[in-house]
């Protein structure tokens, strides 16, 4: 099977795959038993039967669930997710702002992380069980087992507070303007229109976030890396290349690295997903307005129309995820190939 | 390849960290750090109380209150008013002086469009026009109210941002309209979250929705200018952060500081506090309907459990600020109990309720509440307090900690038989608390209505509804609030502490329920 056929198939299933999840999510989050209205109304207007009839009618929460349900899948067709109850603007311009947020932190997280953990691993690999392995496993079992809100407190209140050598929280300090929208990056956006001071000062943003949001990630690449890379490392062709005379860090990046990578390139695929959809505590902390919190807020006050988009969202991003990480398998892996 | 690679990490490393130092802007700005409640910034349509901060700085109100106190009402874009004898008709006389922020001069008719189209929003705040009947503008600076009934709290009403003047033809312009179906055709919401059409001492600049709010000084304000250029109000949805960045001086007040935080602050030279109790009453409702309340609709065990609380404990368990209000009218409203005539534990006495009631053995219930924290007070400790007063006579409570809006519909529904709750008010008049008598919001709620209650409380009620006389109206609030000492279904548990840090080199800053703080007022 060629790549592109195999690509052709994989984006066909997401159709059905989308379908589906869109009904639980419908589902779901219309069999809470709790009412938008009280969520969304106030107390007194809440309590006026006039007021509530408007609301309900306006939001379409008078028709049966099935309609609703058929109109939100027609609507979505035509390109249209709705508008958020609690808001009252359109879902898909809300998503547009809170996702690029959302995603610029995630790719520095798992850039991290990534940096991190594939270096920490194939040192501890290497010097195995000597002094520098001890200190690196230790370092990697606080990357996955600290809480994250515990770490960003900590980072906070040495790094801001004591030491000022980072920001404090938010995208850019509360005097720099944000930088014309075009990918809503802000690091990409202030580049583009060559505003070296914002884009500074979005990266030093960018440094404590990145660091407590890939903690995890980082801690458990660090620990794939190593046992993945002490299998290769007792592989005989490593003996092969070492008899060739190859340098020893020839030896260990061409011919074991490469073979190691294999596992690390899942949990950076599965890592990055989690990172875009499950960064609500970073997000709180750190101010930093992405789709975590945006989900997080919707489901507090049942806005239907943002938790079935945001569902959607979520769905896609990591169907694409796995999509990218069997194409690496595709190129990292021969054998794949010539299947 | 991979030497342009390195080249460009150095090139964006050196950028990141060489020391180009901005240029320190000569503007005076002011940085608030607040958990963005408000999602409009359509004062006709605010309800949150973190948008009064905004509302109050951009838009005036015919009448206000000092910026320190709710117990008085002061003129503002009325110069002075009338009232009619029957209670009925107040007559407004505007200041001749006032121009909106973009020159245009304030008239009557300003007044009429944003009052009519508040009410024809049918939003949130709509039901503070609910007693409203005309209004009307009979010259350029004269404006004629009608009510439908006698309303001794209107003017604290008019008070709420809801009430703000806007100007009518920009309003109009951009989408407006005080028709009867504004609720459908009214568009200009979306206009005034980037734009304002008030007469306040600052201008919307810009609104990023959950980021923040910036506000402008109005080069055209009618009255003394405010010290600072510009207002810049941050999304800073978690109070620790909120605290660093007061700490580290990114922000000049941190509007969200919990009991926890206050040792901390204290210690700190940089740093002033500003404690008292909040205006939230934390109750217990029993309901009335035995089928619901079970033992607890019994108006004996009520009292009983009145006489079970340990409120000083309670008030020690939600930290500096905590008050206890003496009945169900808060302090700090007019009329309200002295907090030395609340009641005091006496646990012979909840026994002796008990045993009359036909439960000297104690019995089972259990306690339903929000599984929540709010500003500060975490409602499981609340409960887990209560549950250990109770054990005292003998009641054994079982704890039910419900997701917070299931709780919410069970208890608007009136569907609780024993919970923990809390009241805001939703104006600065202590008619509000009417609310919890017979029929009232909350009233209805412990299903106690007009035909299960007292022709006393229900005559107090009725009388208290229309007096207009400021000493008759206190004198009735007295009676009620000892009815509600003896009988009726509510415990008045607390009035948590709010609290406030702010950056030492701050001045002017004065708290009042209505918006907390003038920001307007402050400067260096």
């Amino acid at each position: 099977m060629s790549l592109h056929q195999f690509l052709a198939r994989r984006l066909l299933l997401m159709i059905p795959l989308l379908i589906g999840i869109s009904l639980v999510a419908f589902i779901i989050s219309n069999a809470i038993p709790a009412d938008p209205t009280a969520a969304n109304l106030g107390e007194r207007a809440a309590a006026d039967p006039e007021i509530v009839a408007t609301f309900r009618e306006k939001w379409g929460l008078d028709e049966p669930l099935h309609v609703q349900y058929l109109t939100y899948l027609s609507n979505l067709l035509k390109g249209d997710m709705g508008t958020s109850i609690r808001s009252r603007r359109p879902v898909s311009e809300e998503l547009g702002r809170f996702l690029p947020a959302t995603i610029e932190l995630a790719t520095f997280g798992i850039l991290v992380s990534l940096v991190v953990g594939v270096i920490f691993g194939i040192i501890s690999a290497v010097w195995r069980n000597r002094l520098i392995d001890f200190i690196v496993r230790i370092l990697s079992l606080i990357g996955v087992s600290a809480p994250v809100f515990w770490l960003a407190l900590l980072g906070l209140i040495l790094l801001y507070l004591r030491w000022d050598v980072v920001p404090g929280p938010g995208r850019l300090d509360a005097r720099i303007r944000p930088p014309p929208n075009v990918t809503g990056l802000y690091t990409v956006d202030s580049l583009l229109t060559g505003d070296w001071r914002t884009f500074r000062n979005a990266l030093e943003h960018l440094i404590l976030p990145s660091l407590v949001l890939g903690a995890y990630s980082a801690g458990l690449i660090t620990r794939i890396t190593r046992s993945s890379m002490l299998e290769v490392l007792s592989m005989e062709y490593m003996t092969t290349a070492r008899s060739k005379g190859l340098r020893e860090w020839t030896v260990i990046t061409r011919h074991g690295l490469r073979n190691a990578l294999m596992p690390v390139v899942t949990i950076i695929g599965l890592s990055y997903g989690n990172l875009l959809s499950g960064a609500v505590l970073t997000e709180t902390i750190f101010a930093w307005e992405g789709i975590g919190r945006y989900a997080y807020n919707a489901a507090r006050t049942l806005d239907f129309p943002v938790l079935m988009g945001v569902s959607m969202l979520i769905a896609i991003i990591f169907v694409l995820m796995n999509l990218i990480v069997d194409v690496l398998y595709y190129w990292l892996d021969p054998r794949l190939r010539q299947a | 390849m991979r030497r342009f690679l390195v080249l460009l990490l150095v090139v964006s490393l050196s950028i990141t960290f060489a020391g180009t130092a901005a240029a320190q802007e000569e503007e005076k700005v002011l940085v608030v750090g607040l958990s963005e409640d408000y999602k409009s910034l359509d004062p006709s349509r605010a309800y949150e109380p973190g948008g009064s901060l905004i509302h109050h700085s951009v838009y005036d109100t015919l009448v206000t209150f000092p910026s320190d106190s709710v117990s008085e009402i002061l003129p503002n874009l009325a110069a002075s008013w009338d009232i009619s004898d029957d209670g009925l008709v107040y007559t407004f006389s505007l200041r001749d002086d006032v121009v909106f922020s973009n020159g245009d001069p304030l008239t009557a008719e300003d007044v009429v469009f944003s009052f009519n189209r508040m009410k024809n929003l049918k939003d949130n705040p709509s039901f503070l026009a609910d007693t409203i009947a005309n209004v009307e503008a009979t010259d350029d600076l004269t404006v004629v109210m009608t009510l439908t009934q006698p309303d001794p709290a209107i003017l604290a009403k008019l008070i709420f941002d809801a009430f703000s003047v806007l100007n009518a033809d920009e309003v109009r312009a951009n989408g407006g309209t005080d028709a009867p179906d504004a609720a459908e055709t009214d568009t200009a919401e979306e206009w005034l979250m980037s734009h304002s059409a008030g007469t306040g001492p600052y201008m919307v600049e810009s609104y990023d929705p959950t980021v923040q709010t910036v506000l402008v000084r109005n080069p055209n304000y009618w009255g003394e200018p405010a010290y600072f250029d510009r207002i810049i109000i941050r999304n800073l949805p978690e109070t620790s952060t909120q605290k660093l960045a007061l700490e580290a001086g990114d922000i000049d007040i941190a509007m969200d500081v919990i009991a926890d935080q206050l040792p901390s602050f204290e210690s700190n030279p940089d740093i002033q506090v500003f404690s008292t109790q909040s205006d939230t009453l934390i109750f217990l409702l029993c309901n009335q309907d035995p089928a619901i309340g079970g033992p607890v609709s019994n108006p004996l065990v009520q009292k009983a459990i009145r006489y079970a609380m340990n409120y000083e404990e309670l008030r020690f368990l939600s930290g500096k600020g905590a008050n206890t209000p003496a009945a169900m009218v808060p302090i700090g409203f007019a009329g309200a109990l002295d907090p030395s005539e609340a009641l005091t534990r006496d646990l012979d006495m909840a026994r002796s309720l008990l045993a009359e009631a036909g439960y000297a053995d104690g019995f089972e219930i259990n306690l339903e509440y929000p599984d929540w924290n709010y500003i500060g007070t975490d409602f499981n400790i609340v409960a887990q307090k209560v549950q250990a007063d109770l054990a005292e006579v003998g009641i054994k409570a079982t704890l039910v900690p419900q997701e917070f809006q299931m709780s919410l519909e069970a208890y608007r529904g009136g569907r609780q038989g024993f919970s923990l709750w809390l009241w805001n008010p939703d104006y600065y008049d202590t008619l509000d608390y009417v609310e919890f008598l017979p029929g009232g919001v909350v009233g209805n709620r412990a299903n106690w209505t007009d035909a299960n209650a007292d022709p006393e409380i229900l005559a107090l009620r009725d009388a208290v509804k229309v007096e207009t006389d400021a000493a008759m109206r206190n004198e009735l609030f007295r009676e009620i609030q000892l009815y509600e000492q003896e009988s009726g279904p509510f415990v008045p548990l607390f009035q948590p502490g709010v609290h406030f840090a702010f950056r030492s080199d701050l001045q002017g800053f004065s708290y009042n329920g209505q918006w907390r703080v003038d920001l307007t007022l402050l400067y260096r």
